[in-house]
């Protein structure tokens, strides 16, 4: 029942994103036009504007809420989330570094590559010790000095056209979808759900500590590889076509285990179709909320949700 | 089946805990593990389970070398309770005591019929049917004992290694602990677990092993294994008559 709710609310986001644009079109013609039939002009808005990004908006926020839920369960920590192991930064590093050079086709790759090398650089620093803590401490280590280096690479803009592309890129948008980016990070999300989803029922067994799990015949080396995968897929093919866009990973599982109950098995893939509804209903504000040529970026919006919602956190921890 | 310990030392990184232990146990022995804090008592259940590598010697089940065995079937044949009674989440009773049938779940972790029997069978032993439903977050310190050792139970292993499952419970939890552990044993098990209360161990169980500063000092039947001089020269204590008094003699010259 409460996961019913849960898709229809998903297609009833999708379907709110699909309806919203500067061109109105009647509720009746939307999926017509999605499949090809009526006005040319409607048919061209929805199949190469309204649905890639709306496709686009549910495969991101599917991933980001599946990777929160995954390190959450990993870490055991409710306030785990892809920025915290330096997933985000990474993979914005590594689109940064191409805007940088200019090469606007390379973002994707590019980012891609900083989430891997992230990842590969997380596995050698806390490949050989099982503890989470030790994979939390190098995380931040390496979102720090991502960030550093975007920094780095920001100061020295080789001009303000640069500088303006980086930081507009870093808000997070999903201005730029089109039909082939949405496949691309589609094709990603897809390998990086599938990751997690399998690593659901070790995550389980992990509620009891990491020896109790070795004793249960769990392979600790196998969990946190198909865990690094998962999330290195999900968020570097979020973070190249959108940029950077917070805080989903944190309060999607967060709120849903009121409803679907702790247990990670569960929660990674509920907190995929959450993800996915909320990034598309967010998208959708910033259509509604940007007027006269101001564009309100979604990760600016995704921030102003989850920032006070993480504050309220720590404020209810601090008191209890 | 039946359990061998070959030379065994092992440790913690590069500190050496145990140092050359050898001993044997039979289905159905329920065998007390003593001594003094830092004895090496938890690390030898460790390495019996698993849970770290033996640096030299083997651990051999029914005559087969462990490292022959494959993480989930040595989970199958090896059960082990942990010292501590954390769990991460508010998990409900009853899906907690299933995790224990995590080496028998397919990659999606499906219950099959089998595992709900095991879960219901673990939870009647460890007397907490009643607690089922309950979060684990809300039990007091007794319940959750016997809750985790419904968790250790429901494996359905050959062989169960409980490291201080009475720990800071009162005599009422302590005792049903015991019994649950004695109960397993009967059933043609293999029960080592790890006291500190040594009027626990010659009560329940059937032998008591020794062990001081990682070496086995004693592995006798529970009335003769702690003797004057292991008391004094392990634990520094004396018995008379039944009560413990500290030992005069100092521990070591």
């Amino acid at each position: 029942m409460r996961l019913a709710l849960l898709i229809v609310f998903c297609v009833l986001a999708a379907l709110l994103s699909l309806s919203i644009g500067a061109l109105h079109i009647p509720l009746g013609d939307l999926l017509p036009a999605l499949f090809g039939r009526g006005d040319d002009i409607h048919i061209t808005i929805m199949q190469d504007l309204r649905a890639p990004r709306t496709a686009l908006a549910l495969c991101i926020g599917a991933g980001l809420g599946a990777s929160g839920a995954a390190l959450q369960g990993y870490t055991r920590n409710p306030l785990a989330d892809p920025g915290i192991l330096g997933f985000s930064s990474a993979a914005a590093f590594g689109a940064v570094l191409a805007l940088y050079f200019g090469h606007q086709n390379w973002v994707t790759p590019a980012a891609l590559m900083g989430a891997g090398t992230g990842a590969a650089l997380l596995l050698a620093m806390a490949g050989r010790r099982q503890s989470a803590t030790v994979l939390i401490l190098a995380g931040v280590g390496i979102g720090s000095l991502a960030t550093a280096l975007t920094g780095l690479l920001m100061n020295f803009a080789p001009n303000p056209w640069a500088l303006s592309e980086i930081v507009y890129w870093l808000m997070g948008s999903l201005r730029n979808a089109n039909f082939d980016a949405a496949v691309l990070c589609g094709a990603l999300t897809l390998g990086g759900l599938i990751c997690l989803v399998l690593t659901g029922s070790d995550l389980r067994t992990l509620s009891l500590g990491e020896d109790t799990a070795k004793s249960l015949g769990v392979s600790l080396g196998r969990v946190r590889l198909l865990l690094v995968v998962g999330v290195a897929l999900c968020v570097g093919a979020g973070v190249a076509v959108a940029g950077a866009i917070g805080f989903v990973g944190l309060f999607v599982p967060h709120i849903l285990r009121f409803l679907f109950g702790a247990d990670p098995a569960k929660l990674i893939p509920v907190s995929a179709l959450g993800g996915a509804g909320f990034l598309v209903l967010a998208d959708s504000g910033t259509r509604v909320i940007s007027t006269n040529g101001t564009v309100l970026y979604l990760g600016i919006l995704s921030a102003l949700i989850g920032a006070p919602f993480f504050i309220w956190l720590a404020f209810k921890a601090g008191r209890s | 089946m039946s359990l061998q310990i070959e030379n065994l030392s092992a440790g913690y990184g590069k500190v050496q805990v145990l140092h050359d232990i050898n001993m044997a146990a039979k289905p159905g022995e329920l065998i007390a593990l003593v001594g003094p804090n830092g004895s090496g008592k938890s690390c030898l259940l460790k390495t019996i389970a698993g849970v770290i590598n033996p640096d030299r010697g083997r651990v051999i089940l029914a005559g087969q070398d462990c490292v022959a065995f494959s993480p989930q079937s040595r989970a199958k044949h090896i059960a082990w309770l942990a010292q501590d009674r954390n769990a991460a989440w508010a998990l409900s009773v009853r899906a907690l005591v299933a995790l224990g049938r995590a080496p028998y779940r397919g990659r999606l972790g499906r219950l099959s019929a089998d595992d709900v029997v095991a879960i219901d069978a673990a939870l009647a032993s460890a007397h907490c049917a009643d607690l089922q439903d309950r979060r684990f977050d809300t039990l007091s310190g007794g319940e959750q004992a016997r809750v985790l050792l419904a968790r250790a139970l429901a494996v359905d292993a050959d062989i169960l290694l409980a490291d201080e499952p009475t720990a800071s419970l009162d005599p009422f939890y302590q005792i049903s602990i015991m019994q649950s552990l004695r109960g397993v044993a009967q059933d043609g098990k293999i029960v080592i677990v790890s006291l500190h209360d040594l009027s626990l161990a010659k009560q329940y169980c059937d032998r008591i092993l020794v062990l001081d500063a990682g070496k086995l000092k004693a592995d006798a039947i529970a009335s003769q294994a702690l003797g004057a001089n292991i008391l004094a020269e392990v634990f520094r204590v004396t018995e008379q008559a039944g009560q413990f008094t500290l030992a005069q003699i100092p521990k070591k010259t």
